[in-house]
């Protein structure tokens, strides 16, 4: 096991040091958090820059913490991080589900929600509940800074919204109203798996959800027709059964190695229903404890 | 281009020369001369490679070298360097490891498991190790002595 | 059987402090020092072509590049059973990966970098990756020389087509025994490929120095098959085997893959080029799964008549192996799994038919269980749908058709000691077969399963073992043998047979792991032989110790060695009961006389066994007449397990497997290979799905995508019943072997239960939830 690739290696100690760095370098210069993506991609040689900046000499990106626009989380946080956190499990269930589905331990404690989303691939387990919980992506690049909301960062596979020299300064969590949530993947088994789909679901206060696949399109989809069928109702066995059959009318999931077409179909329904039911009972403090794997 | 970065591994100081393409894993391994983490997949998925980071189990054959300037590296060799840790002694009473490729990796997952939950459920201690692969033993030996320890 | 002190219990594992301290040491973890070369491998893109030409030119110019070597380099054939292989590709590729050229150089990075810039120019072939297309195909022989191979007597290639060998078994009349069946049944099944997934892979140094000395480090089931391989292969360079030296230190795994010889021969061969530079050749994961042995697929039809009263009459079997491209070692799989394909029951006709055809997929041969897993998913899952025609249970159906002690084999042989009528019974109460059970969760049902199965050792019947033992000053003991220790526990339970006969603690033996110089021969560590084989040597060995320590006492005191006894590590008197003398007193110093002259001398004692009753001449129309598996382990399985609808996961309730191995030597240890063996069955039937593009690349070479269990997929309950012990007549102390058993049950178990819970027979495995879920939504009763 040999990177025969070469590049330089730099660890700036400021953001705006950083950002220069990506300027300066542009395609060819590759931000590095946690690495488990960027070490893989040098050793395949599916990335090949000129150079490495190591964005961990910048203490202030760890922050995770309750700000007056909502949880902010700095591009450093780690799954663990989300995992470990009292205020991620109790305000933000959906998300702190979501960081324990992701690879096991050894990983998670070194992989970051803001390397997951900028790698875009499909099957990315963070994208889903960020745009559940309206998250905004915070944009810092050679002409100052920007917001967008996490809906508009995905563009494609491994296509962010991401221009020439800008990195990923945080993500922005608002508050959410009082909500019950249900994080599901389907998995080809009960160890480490990327995810074939995966859904996440909030029951918001006031009979409102919010719906999003992941992993069964390019990028993630938020089933607006589900959420319009839901919306102001009680949630009942006989309406989770008309929402179930409302999924293939909202993803367009592919065939293959890891799963067919028609199987991620199923799940996707099987997760949509199961889901509600799981994140209509949290609401009122009931249901399986969260963590407890659904399908 | 070559930097000497500045670790502590099991307790001690060293210093190596790295280049920015170096792993860590052969770092440690090849320049270092520890031998516990081991090579099996290069990805990230088998967790041979394991070692404490800061205080964290991580995957070492998914970290650079130069990384590790200034960290404090932990292995199985740095553990029971005193004698063999309670974990060590249960998993050696269950024989809970059958060609002991994984156990290295294995052992420091359950130690950072150990550390940081005084009484895990089955279930948890299976999570904690789940990202170790082990394809001789069906893992049971190796989850009955880690709950064996924590019982203790 | 006699009683033991030391055999039959649960020693810890006398490797076991090497391996948690990280003080064991593997291949990779040897210090070579700063002439280290590393080579890195040229593969082929295609899965059959002819190479027009290499051209190294740039690659020799980089820097640092020692050599770079070609099939032109090393011109010669090898194999284990069948030579049919090269070390480097000669005029044509077989299989996408196979090595083609190697760049050695001082590092690794190096290597990898020039090793892109050898230009091969290939003129590619009609590649044939179907294995029933390539038996039937004359015109697209992969082996266009086959006629010519050498091979062992035993195998019976056709030249001038794909089939590398067809072993053909008959027995009665089948034609009748079917018109006088009252049911009759007659299905295809597919097993497909697997790979072992050893976490440690294939890995291998040598040193060649200027004195003409070969050494090979590797990681590996064989050192002295792999020595003997080597020197056959090299001869031209004028190699004897006192010449090359195979050294094995502890191994990360085996499981078959390390049997023989792959990738090894590479750092032989790369040696001979860099004289006195050791040269280190270690396999990505990648490699290891298309570059070394995978299991072979299987295509079986196969058709079985029963009368009314559940007594079987017929069975008739064609198995269509897809064995790879080299099968040296792979044809052997298919010809000793045929050997035992009824699985282990009585059928008084038979009509069997095993093809190893050749394909250009990767190379296939040897894994766990040696071709039984793959043929006995097909005969379990038969036997249960064969018992729902006749109205049966399947264990009924099961238990009247054993075969007993005695009763013929196949080919003739009798079967010999074994009590699979215990172990099913066992099984069966353990998961409470036959006892409906319904699941808390109306989106579940719950289903059970069994299945038998059975084992003999597949070797030659001149394959042998041997062992040296010798004391130290203080009375502690090693024990030298070339078996080895891939985690089965064979160091430990060989140090338990030494201390059963010399009372020296098993804390004060050291069992070595191999060094074809120093340890004495050892056929290979495969085919579950090992605790009989090279146990029967190590007790020999002990008693020749004995022997020695009875005479020289004997002689210097004056007494009938006859009447001394070994106990607490002294010498003792049956007729004198003051008389005891240690044995560090004398065991390397002698024993002093009043004359002050001494009697004695280091003690070491020497064992070996052969079994003399094996063989494998037979009619070979029919293989009657031989004798080639010298027993059988039998055992069975039983399952519970709960499967959702709605998403087809399957979640183990319950497991249970119950074998008889004869005595258990370390019940701890067996249990071991019952879990394990169990979980690495389960993932063939619920997890690991291979995969192969339209060109004959693998398309999961990696664990992300090619699954085998972690530790959460393991169920909460696995029973081990291993207290059968009827006694292996020949066995140290009446053991006979259980390595492989534990896994072949598995997976027709699997698909038994599956049926049981849904109704829907899978007869391709693997059984994913996916299959299952898919299944269930389009009414289907059958996935072929």
């Amino acid at each position: 096991m040999a990177i025969a690739l070469e590049y330089e290696y730099f660890k700036p100690r400021a953001l705006d040091e950083a950002v220069a760095l990506k300027a300066r370098f542009g395609e060819k210069g590759r931000f590095l958090a946690g690495g488990t993506d960027l070490v893989n991609n040098l050793n395949d040689e599916s990335c090949r820059p000129q150079a490495v900046i190591d964005l961990k000499g910048i203490e202030t990106l760890k922050r995770l913490e309750m700000t007056s626009r909502g949880l902010f989380l700095g591009p450093l946080v780690t799954f663990s991080d989300l995992i470990d956190s009292r205020t991620v499990k109790s305000r933000y269930p959906l998300l702190w589900e979501s960081a324990r589905e992701v690879a096991s331990t050894g990983i998670r404690n070194r992989a970051t929600v803001a390397g997951n989303i900028c790698s875009c691939v499909p099957c990315m387990d963070s994208a889903p509940p960020l745009v559940a919980y309206r998250a905004t992506v915070l944009i810092r690049g050679p002409e100052g800074e920007r917001e967008i909301p996490a809906a508009e960062f995905f563009r494609g596979p491994r296509k962010t919204a991401l221009k020439a020299g800008e990195l990923l300064a945080g993500l922005l969590l608002p508050r959410p109203p009082k909500h019950g949530a249900a994080f599901l993947k389907q998995k080809r088994y009960r160890g480490e798996d990327l995810a074939q789909s995966n859904l996440a679901v909030l029951a918001l206060e006031g009979k409102k959800y919010r719906v999003v696949f992941g992993s069964v399109g390019p990028t993630p989809i938020e089933a607006m027709k589900i959420e319009k069928l839901l919306e102001g109702k009680a949630l009942t066995a006989g309406l989770a059964a008309a929402a179930r059959k409302l999924v293939r009318k909202e993803i367009a999931p592919i065939d293959d190695l890891r799963s067919s077409r028609e199987y991620r179909f199923i799940m996707a329904e099987v997760m949509l229903e199961r889901g509600l039911q799981a994140a209509a009972a949290r609401l009122k403090g009931k249901g399986p404890a969260y963590g407890t794997p659904l399908v | 281009m070559k930097k000497t970065i500045t670790l502590t591994l099991n307790g001690e100081t060293r210093a190596v020369d790295v280049e920015p393409n170096d792993i860590l894993l052969d770092v440690v391994r090849d320049k270092l001369g520890v031998k516990s983490p081991k090579y099996g997949c290069g990805r990230g998925d088998c967790g041979s490679c394991t070692v404490i980071m800061d205080g964290r189990t991580v995957r070492s054959c998914l970290i650079l070298a130069i990384e590790a300037d200034g960290a404090e590296i932990v292995t199985v060799e740095g553990l029971c360097r005193d004698g063999l840790t309670p974990l060590q002694e249960s998993f050696l009473k269950h024989n809970s490891f059958q060609c002991g490729y994984c156990a290295p990796g294995m052992t420091l997952s359950a130690t950072e498991l150990l550390e940081r939950k005084a009484s895990p459920s089955r279930e948890e201690v299976q999570e904690a190790i789940a990202g170790n692969l082990c394809r001789c033993t069906g893992y049971t030996a190796i989850i009955d002595a880690i709950l064996e320890t924590a019982g203790k | 059987m006699e009683t033991t002190r030391v055999v039959g219990h649960s020693y810890p594992r006398i490797d076991g402090k090497e391996k948690i301290t990280g003080a064991a040491q593997y291949v990779d973890d040897i210090e070579f020092g700063p002439n280290l070369l590393y080579a890195e491998i040229v593969e082929s893109p295609h899965p059959s072509a002819l190479i027009k030409g290499i051209d190294a030119r740039a690659a020799k110019k980089v820097p640092g590049v020692g050599a770079v070597v070609t099939g032109k380099d090393f011109p010669y054939k090898f194999g284990l059973y069948m030579q049919d292989r090269y070390i480097l590709a000669q005029d044509r590729v077989r299989f996408v990966g196979e090595q083609v050229a190697a760049v050695i150089a001082r590092d690794p990075k190096t290597a990898r970098r020039a090793a892109r810039l050898v230009k091969v120019d290939y003129k590619p072939l009609k590649p044939v990756f179907d294995q029933v297309r390539a038996l039937k195909d004359r015109k697209t022989l992969i082996h266009p020389d086959l006629g010519d191979y050498e091979h062992v007597p035993w195998f019976f290639p056709r030249g001038g087509t794909n089939i590398a060998h067809h072993r053909k078994i008959r027995r009665g009349d089948l034609k009748q025994a079917f018109e006088e069946s009252d049911v009759v049944l007659e299905d295809v099944y597919h097993v497909p490929r697997y790979a072992h997934c050893c976490l440690e892979g294939h890995i291998a140094v040598g040193l060649c120095d200027h004195s003409g000395r070969l050494t090979v480090w590797s990681s590996s089931q064989s050192p002295h098959t792999q020595r003997h391989l080597f020197v056959g292969a090299l001869q031209e360079l004028g190699f004897s085997h006192k010449d090359v030296r195979v050294i094995t230190p502890y191994i990360g795994g085996g499981f078959g893959g390390k049997a023989g010889v792959t990738m090894e021969i590479l750092a032989a061969a790369f040696a001979t080029k860099t004289r006195g530079m050791p040269v280190k050749v270690r396999w990505r994961r990648d490699q290891e799964f298309y570059n070394t042995y995978m299991r072979q697929a299987v295509e079986t039809r196969i058709k079985i008549g029963a009368t009314k009263d559940g007594k079987l009459t017929a069975f008739e079997m064609e198995n269509f192996w897809d064995a790879g491209p080299y099968v040296e070692y792979g044809a052997n799989v298919v010809n000793s799994s045929a050997l035992s394909a009824t699985g282990p029951y009585y059928f008084p006709a038979l009509k069997i038919d095993s093809y190893c055809i050749y394909t250009n997929l990767p190379a296939a041969g040897p894994y766990r269980g040696f071709g039984y897993s793959e043929m006995l998913f097909s005969v379990e899952s038969h036997l249960d749908r064969l018992a729902k025609k006749l109205g049966m249970t399947p264990l009924a159906l099961r238990k009247k058709n054993l075969l007993r002690r005695g009763m013929p084999l196949s080919y003739g042989a009798g079967m010999t000691e074994n009590n699979l009528e215990e172990c099913l019974d066992r099984v069966a109460a353990a998961i409470d077969y036959g006892k409906k059970e319904k699941s808390k969760d109306p989106n579940k049902v719950i289903g059970k399963g069994i299945a038998g199965a059975w084992k003999g050792p597949a070797m030659p019947p001149n394959a042998s073992s041997s062992a040296f033992i010798k004391f130290s000053e203080d009375g502690s003991l090693n024990v030298l043998v070339s078996g080895i220790d891939m985690g089965q526990g064979l160091l430990t339970v060989m140090a338990q047979v030494a201390s059963e006969v010399l009372t020296v603690p098993v804390e004060k033996i050291r069992t070595e792991c191999p060094d074809t110089d120093r340890n004495p021969y050892e056929w290979q560590t495969v085919a579950s032989h090992v605790t009989w084989s090279c146990g029967n040597a190590v007790k020999r060995a002990a008693i020749d110790a004995r022997d020695r320590i009875f005479e020289t006492v004997g002689r210097a005191y004056k007494y009938n060695p006859e009447s001394l006894y070994l106990e607490d590590e002294q010498v003792k008197c049956s007729t004198d009961p003051d008389f005891a003398v240690a044995f560090k007193d004398f065991v390397i110093d002698g024993i002093m006389l009043e004359d002050g002259t001494f009697r004695g001398g280091p003690i070491v004692g020497r064992g070996m066994f052969m079994p003399e009753f094996m063989s494998t001449v037979c009619d070979p129309e029919t293989s009657q007449g031989g004798h080639p598996n010298p027993h059988y382990t039998v055992g069975a399985g039983g399952i519970v397990l709960e499967i959702d609808k709605e998403t087809g996961k399957v979640r183990v309730l319950k497991a249970a497997e119950g074998f008889d191995c004869g005595k258990v030597l370390n019940p701890s240890l067996v249990e071991g290979q019952v879990i394990g063996g169990f979980m690495q069955g389960l993932a063939t039937a619920l997890y690991e799905d291979m995969r192969f593009g339209e060109d004959g690349a693998i398309l999961n070479p990696n664990f992300t995508d090619y699954k085998i269990p972690t530790a959460l997929d393991v169920p909460d309950e696995i029973i081990p019943i291993i207290d059968v012990e009827t006694p292996q007549h020949d066995g140290p102390y009446g053991a006979r072997g259980i390595g492989e058993h534990t896994m072949i049950p598995v997976a027709p178990m699997v698909a038994n239960a599956v049926y049981d819970a849904v109704g829907i027979r899978i007869k391709r495995l693997p059984v994913t939830a996916e299959k299952i879920a898919l299944a269930i939504r389009e009414g289907r009763t059958e996935v072929e």
